[in-house]
């Protein structure tokens, strides 16, 4: 999406126009140059991110930054995997066709411990570049430590936190068999017994990410993905408590799942949800929140949202924070800072917040009552269930798997395990032998002594 | 003529000599330059471990063959070359079946049959991804109009690329529906100018239509066909786009030909030593290939 090749362009003029009017006290103060000229007039950044509810709202409100700057932004937004091998390629080469980028949270350790981005921290402390009111401390700790590189330096602005959530989107049909949302792994699969098919809609599915959605489970019934992230990398995937986590979670999909449920991408999940023709799944919190969209959501009424099933181990829920950061390339550093502040100001992020907007970083979002009662989706609290997970995963510290900068490698191999399961291909301790052999020798290729 | 060589001599054809390698020094420098270089460099990468995680200290030669040995021992590599082959013998025999099928069908002068070999061209002059987002549709139960069509009439068909058993098939399919019309066009150039004097005088002479293909019409359009399977088999190694958004190589790693692999291993995670040795391997293969379907029958004419 090239904000540059919009057709609307007087429609653009008439808002920057307007933007312009009023930015003075309401908008984001980011400081002019000498002599009244706007401070990066006749600069263009590019801005990537990949496609989500924030980065749409941000491409609505460019003519507010072009008109306090005078920059011009292009503004790109592919889907989540095209935008992470775009952004992968581009900054392992340091180049500089990027001003600002998302700071994807699996790659956040790779790409900052790598050295392919900016620290911004002489950025946040000068005066000059940021107001003190901007208040860096306002972000969840829990959102700024992915952020932080091995240096102790802070190399993204956190946009979003957000976590992995149980849902179901006909829990009509469980109250009809006399059944309570599950609570445990087991309760799951008896819910899943009661209802599935019922009604010709599929008991479970979840995105075919399973390097996402399944470690909540392989959690949950004790097992991990490595020995002691991140100081010990040893893969743990042939564990007897990983194999039964794969044998349990794949079953769920072969006997649960739609028809093809293991070639589901997250949208398809969003839409097979929202348009009832399967019950339940678990996903992260920004897709779910979708599902409140009453133009949309053929469930609004029947949704029913809850933490991850707990394990014979404990619960634990998946988290993650996506952030805005600068490559390492950039020409335009100083144009690309005012941006994300811009962009993750106060202002900004409140008026994200009053917009709908689901997993704001900012604790004073996430305080404010504007935020909560939009979070409440047929009498479900979101945002508390999303506290509550982001909680427990800071407190437990099992999301540090996710971080390591070789965890893409490992991710892989948990798609293809689960999926080998499901389709029947090998058993679980087949498929789990083989992602552990093959995560070894990923590792090994990496360089890692194990 | 005499006196002119004599006036001419070796020094003035050694002089026109140089005169033509200097004007075609350019081009060769660009030639060079774009397509032995980018070559080169992938052979002296794959030669290293070079990762982009860390490229000035994975830029090294101390033990040139180890991605090589690492290929040797690779389950998922040597499991891609298995998908490849399969994929690319069925949809190469696929595509000539059905474009030489619908060539001889379509060869005639009539509006109609002009008309419909227009309809039949378009898919190949499709984008591949346009491609792929028609199959993707067509293969996902919920929203596919043969899905449907199949469970209205009560022979439901569970989805063709979520099967470990059909996934392959599903995309051999796909890439037959897209390339055919490639044979089926080279294949009615080539009917079109077949001389009618022999095919008359053995029609006279009681032929049957079988007759007549098999010792006439074959026969001529047979090095076409040769062509067409080298083309399309040295295409099928490049397969993507259909993979990527259908099946992402799954499920599992059935439909992962080792195209896809090396793509996995450099763009998700930047082993770019790696990726270039199995690039390598590729291309040996491909020339390997290129080289045996060339002596099936290339020259055949000339051998005669």
């Amino acid at each position: 999406m090239n904000m540059q090749e919009t057709p609307d362009t007087r429609r653009r003029g008439l808002l920057a126009a307007g933007a312009a009017l009023g930015a003075t006290a309401l908008l984001p103060r980011i400081a002019p140059a000498q002599g009244g000229a706007k401070k990066f007039q006749g600069v263009t950044l590019n801005v990537s991110t990949f496609s989500a509810a924030y980065p749409k709202l941000l491409q609505q409100w460019l003519p507010e930054f072009e008109a306090l700057t005078g920059a011009k932004v292009n503004y790109d937004a592919p889907s989540f995997p095209v935008y992470n091998q775009r952004a992968d390629l581009e900054l392992s080469t340091k180049g500089s066709a990027y001003d600002v980028v998302n700071v994807t949270f699996i790659y956040s350790s790779r790409w900052i411990n790598s050295g392919w981005l900016t620290p911004l921290d002489d950025f946040i402390r000068n005066p000059e570049f940021t107001p003190a009111d901007w208040d860096v401390n306002d972000f969840l700790p829990g959102a700024r430590a992915p952020e932080t590189g091995k240096d102790g330096k802070l190399y993204g602005i956190p946009w979003t936190a957000e976590a992995l959530l149980s849902v179901s989107s006909r829990f009509d049909l469980v109250e009809q068999a006399g059944l309570a949302f599950p609570d445990t792994t087991d309760d799951l699969v008896k819910v899943l017994r009661a209802v599935n098919k019922k009604e010709r809609v599929a008991g479970f599915v979840a995105d075919s990410h399973y390097g996402w959605t399944f470690v909540p489970y392989l959690h949950a019934f004790g097992g991990d993905v490595f020995r002691k992230a991140p100081d010990d990398l040893f893969p743990t995937l042939d564990t007897p408590e990983a194999i039964a986590a794969g044998e349990y979670y794949a079953n769920l999909i072969r006997e649960f799942g739609p028809d093809g449920a293991v070639t589901y991408t997250p949208d398809q999940v969003t839409q097979a949800l929202k348009l009832g023709r399967v019950n339940f799944s678990d996903a992260g919190q920004l897709h779910l929140a979708q599902l409140g969209d009453p133009a949309t959501s053929k469930t609004i009424k029947t949704l029913k949202f809850g933490l991850v099933p707990k394990g014979p181990a404990g619960r634990f829920p998946g988290t993650a924070v996506h952030a805005l950061g600068i490559p390492a390339g950039s020409k335009k550093k100083e144009a690309a800072w005012a941006f994300i502040q811009w962009a993750l100001s106060k202002q900004t992020t409140r008026k994200a917040v009053e917009a709908g907007y689901g997993s704001p970083a900012r604790r004073s979002d996430i305080d404010s009552q504007a935020f909560r009662t939009k979070q409440v989706i047929n009498g479900n609290d979101l945002a508390q269930l999303a506290l509550d997970s982001i909680e427990q995963a800071s407190k437990s510290g099992h999301m540090k798997y996710r971080t390591v900068s070789v965890y893409p490698q490992i991710d892989q191999q948990l798609n293809k395990a689960i999926a080998l399961i499901a389709s029947g291909q090998a058993n679980a301790k087949q498929a789990f032998q083989q992602a552990q052999a093959q995560s070894i020798a990923e590792l090994k290729r990496a360089g890692i002594a194990l | 003529m005499a006196s002119i060589a004599a006036l001419r001599g070796p020094g003035w054809e050694a002089a026109r000599h140089r005169a033509f390698l200097f004007g075609l020094a350019p081009s060769l420098a660009v030639l060079l330059a774009i397509t032995l270089l980018p070559a080169a460099a992938l052979l002296v990468a794959s030669f290293t471990p070079l990762s982009l995680t860390d490229p000035v200290g994975t830029f090294r030669f101390d033990d040139p063959l180890v991605n090589y040995r690492h290929l040797l021992a690779d389950e998922r590599f040597l499991g891609s070359i298995g998908t490849q082959l399969k994929l690319s013998v069925a949809s190469v025999v696929l595509q000539l079946l059905v474009g030489l099928g619908l060539a001889l069908l379509l060869d005639g002068k009539s509006k109609v049959l002009g008309a419909t070999r227009t309809v039949f061209l378009i898919p190949m002059v499709l984008p591949p991804i346009v491609v792929a987002l028609i199959w993707k549709i067509m293969f996902t139960p919920d929203v596919s109009p043969i899905h449907r069509a199949l469970e209205a009439v009560g022979l439901p068909v569970r989805s063709l690329i979520a099967n470990p058993d059909t996934a392959l098939w599903a995309i051999a399919f796909a890439d037959t529906w897209q390339w055919f019309p490639f044979t089926m066009l080279m294949v009615l150039a080539s009917l079109q100018m077949i001389p009618s004097d022999p095919i008359e005088a053995a029609s006279l002479d009681g032929a049957t239509r079988w007759q007549l293909f098999r010792y006439i019409v074959f026969p001529h359009i047979r090095p076409v066909l040769i062509v067409c399977g080298l083309f399309r088999l040295i295409d099928s190694f490049k397969a993507f786009p259909l993979i990527y958004v259908l099946t992402d190589g799954g499920p599992g790693t059935v439909t992962e030909v080792t195209n896809y692999y090396g793509f996995i291993q450099a763009f998700n995670f930047s082993y770019w030593g790696y990726a270039s040795a199995i690039a390598v391997v590729i291309l040996a293969g491909v020339f390997l290939l290129s080289w045996a379907v060339g002596k099936l029958g290339w020259n055949d004419h000339d051998r005669r």
